[in-house]
């Protein structure tokens, strides 16, 4: 862990902020913080490299004020970073992490979990992207006027757009051209099938795990593992229990199993970790907190993982993807901007 | 001829294809063998060469939006019917930096409004990377270096606080989009502050035109440097901005009261109030405004500077045409390109080249780097947390989030939102079409 940063791809402590503290981070000590899995000490024993903070909005502000909520918690994450400057980076690239690794700073970025944060316009896409966002989630756990989430495939919500709906297409194409990481966590199968078909660059899972050894549809199915590693993209294992053992309870071996199938499946070149820390409720038994992850480690590597195979899941993986939606971004740097503006449907 | 060899040199600096250069210097030559056939045009253009405009407001975003839902490649900026407002027009009226109005209408109020602005924003940004002759500025120094580039500088302002929906933090991520202004209101009220209009019948309020959120905004924009525009505000709430405010503040399209009663004008106790302030009004050019009536003509429109200037100096004065924003201008000033038009007429009442290169750009850059020059002394300042009380915000779509029940079923992150009463039927997203 000390040649490689440790990325994790999704962590709620911004979600935390807001609901204990109302985002008064100035009356916040991270260092004292106590009821969190996430602090500054806990962050440091965790050897924590890269971090993509989650700026999360619940699915009730859809059609409400999503937009203004989720700036407060872009906000609030950028503010984070300059109340502790000695610990945190903020970084938008994947340069970014590795200047930040070689400074010994927890590299800061900012995932937007949820396409209800976007009401449908692609002029709030790209300011977004401006103000730093390198990761969209396409749904959280509602669907949005022009993509289904994973609810539609537990039957518990109707199918409105069979996956993505034509305006959907064109959210993905933007996303392309900006650079911005297409997040497939909370997403329904069909969407899984056809973004990874319809995206010129790799796509992640910020945190979502194994469906074969948990049978939860917020997991990855073994066929798309097998399509993410085609399209080289990754797939950062959740540490919730529910999504790991399928029940109340786990422990760090259920979690490495995970770890194991994807890599059996796929291979070690699409796997991560996205702990899903301060997002859940329930966490292993042996990862109670962030600072726990470097055990997760040792196991793999006493499961037989090699060192660079080790290092790959830790953050070689997800610099691969970061770098190359670089690229394609660059590549498209002469592409006509997607201008239009979806009518929002009352 | 020296008209033509000083506009060639600031030409020359840019990074320009040659075929453009030349495509300029028959430009300048066709304006300059116009020119000569008036007495005194020379002049004009050669003080416009060194002190090229910088004016304070203009809509052609909105218009965008109007005629075009933003579609930027349905358009060619460089030549553009049915607006005032065009690169070649820009060119020919000496203008080298624009401060172009994100501004989305009242009606989106307690809806929209901020998914709307950061379009706006958004369009903004687009236009001015995405033509060469455009640079998007945020600083005084990157103006200054815009004009040494041979480059309009385009600014960002926001025309109306109802972009912020009441929050801080959707200001301070405005400013991180380049933002640089903000006017408080625009023809609504805003939960914090009055506007001069009564059009919308929204937070009325009696005796109370700058809320204590009102004042810590005014606060936050000085901590942030985001210069506060007062166009558009309540005299009283201008007053109140003018004692509270610890940086100059804009108004960035209004003209003087005295001359046209008309309340979007400035009365003379607010003028004199912006003088000590050290601020800048910046004389719209709107017939309305000017005149009071449906036209008007140059003569009119320097009678404001003239009078402005008698009451507190020329130093005070800008311009900010408001094109774009308004549908009759006075005759001769009909576009962006007719601005000598007007400096000639104040040449001709002998206003001191001193006092020209203040109104077109010295007196604005002056009051932006005082405006930076706050920001800098308050930089220990940490960003505000203070929000608005909901009761004050009012605002049907606007959500409280609790604390997720820990009885709840398992999901990552509960929802932990409660509702708020809403009507039945209401929508949060102002129509499409809407327009004022």
């Amino acid at each position: 862990m000390s040649e490689t940063p440790l990325i994790d791809g999704h962590n709620d402590l911004p979600w935390q902020l807001l609901s204990q503290f109302n985002n008064q981070l100035n009356k916040v000590d991270l260092n004292t913080l106590a009821n969190t899995h996430t602090n500054i000490p806990k962050i440091k024993d965790g050897r924590l490299g890269a971090q993509f903070w989650a700026a999360y909005v619940p699915c009730d502000t859809q059609y409400k004020d999503a937009v203004r909520q989720t700036l407060e918690q872009i906000d609030v994450i950028h503010r984070m970073c300059q109340k502790y400057p000695e610990i945190f980076m903020f970084a938008t690239s994947s340069q970014d992490i590795l200047d930040a690794f070689k400074m010994n700073k927890t590299a800061s970025l900012i995932g937007v979990e949820g396409g209800h944060s976007l009401d449908s316009s692609l002029g709030t896409l790209r300011t977004m992207y401006q103000l730093g966002v390198r990761y969209l989630t396409l749904t959280h756990s509602c669907n949005t006027p022009w993509v289904d989430n994973w609810l539609v495939d537990t039957g518990s919500e109707p199918s409105e757009h069979k996956g993505l709906s034509s305006f959907g297409k064109q959210v993905i194409a933007e996303m392309n051209r900006l650079g911005m990481l297409i997040d497939l966590a909370h997403v329904s199968e069909e969407v899984m099938n056809q973004v990874l078909t319809l995206s010129k660059a790799p796509v992640i899972f910020s945190h979502s795990s194994a469906y074969t050894i948990c049978p939860h549809k917020r997991n990855v199915p073994d066929d798309v593992l097998r399509r993410v590693n085609e399209t080289k993209g990754i797939v950062m294992v959740n540490f919730y229990n529910d999504y790991v053992t399928c029940s109340n309870t786990a422990s760090l071996s259920d979690v490495a199993d995970h770890f194991d199938h994807i890599k059996k499946v796929a291979g070690a070149d699409i796997i991560g970790f996205g702990g899903d820390y301060d997002g859940v409720p329930r966490v292993p038994e042996g990862l109670e907190d962030v600072s726990k992850v470097p055990n997760l480690v040792a196991e793999l590597l006493k499961r037989g993982w090699t060192d660079e195979e080790v290092k790959a899941a830790l953050g070689n993986n997800l610099l691969r993807v970061m770098s190359e939606v670089e690229k394609v971004r660059n590549k498209c740097t002469h592409a006509r901007t997607q201008i239009h503006t979806h009518t929002q449907i009352t | 001829m020296r008209v033509l060899r000083s506009d060639m040199s600031s030409w020359k600096r840019g990074k320009r294809a040659s075929h453009s250069f030349w495509k300029q210097s028959i430009e300048a030559l066709v304006v300059f063998s116009l020119c000569v056939k008036i007495s005194g045009c020379s002049d004009v253009d050669e003080l416009m060469s060194t002190y090229p405009l910088i004016d304070g407001h203009n809509d052609l975003a909105l218009q965008l939006r109007i005629r075009h839902n933003n579609c930027l490649s349905q358009v060619d900026l460089h030549n553009l019917s049915k607006v005032s407002t065009d690169i070649s027009r820009f060119k020919a009226g000496h203008v080298q930096t624009q401060m172009f109005a994100v501004y989305v209408l009242c009606g989106a109020q307690q809806k929209d409004a901020v998914r709307l602005t950061l379009e706006q924003i958004d369009v903004v940004r687009r236009m001015c990377t995405e033509y060469q002759e455009f640079e998007l500025v945020t600083s005084v120094q990157e103006l200054k270096d815009s004009k040494d580039n041979g480059k309009i500088a385009c600014l960002i302002s926001i025309e109306g606080g109802h972009s912020i929906d009441s929050s801080l933090p959707a200001l301070r991520m405005f400013y991180q989009l380049g933002v640089r202004s903000m006017g408080l209101t625009h023809s609504c009220n805003t939960p914090w502050a009055e506007s001069s209009s009564n059009f919308y019948p929204v937070y009325k309020r009696e005796n109370n035109s700058l809320t204590s959120f009102g004042k810590v905004v005014v606060e936050e924009m000085n901590r942030l440097g985001m210069i506060v525009d007062l166009s558009h505000t309540s005299w009283n709430t201008s007053s109140a901005v003018l004692s509270h405010s610890k940086a100059p503040v804009i108004f960035s399209h209004s003209s003087s009261y005295s001359i046209c009663n008309h309340s979007r004008n400035v009365p003379d106790n607010l003028l004199l109030e912006l003088k000590k302030n050290q601020g800048l009004i910046m004389v719209n050019l709107h017939n309305t405004f000017v005149s009071c009536r449906d036209e008007a003509n140059i003569s009119h429109v320097a009678d404001h500077f003239d009078y402005i200037r008698k009451l507190i100096g020329a130093e005070s004065i800008g311009i900010g045409g408001d094109y774009e924003g308004a549908t009759s201008f006075p005759h001769g000033l009909e576009d962006v390109s007719k601005y000598p038009a007007l400096i000639q007429e104040l040449l001709r009442r002998n206003w001191t080249e001193n006092e020209l290169a203040g109104v077109l750009r010295n007196n604005f850059l002056r009051v932006f780097e005082q405006v930076e020059r706050v920001r800098d002394q308050l930089s220990s300042k940490l960003p505000s947390e203070v929000q608005i009380p909901f009761e004050e915000a009012h605002n049907p779509c606007r959500l409280i989030l609790k604390r997720p029940d820990p009885r709840s079923p398992s999901s990552d992150q509960s929802s932990g939102a409660e509702e708020i009463a809403v009507e039945p039927h209401q929508s949060c997203a102002v129509l499409p079409s809407g327009r004022e």
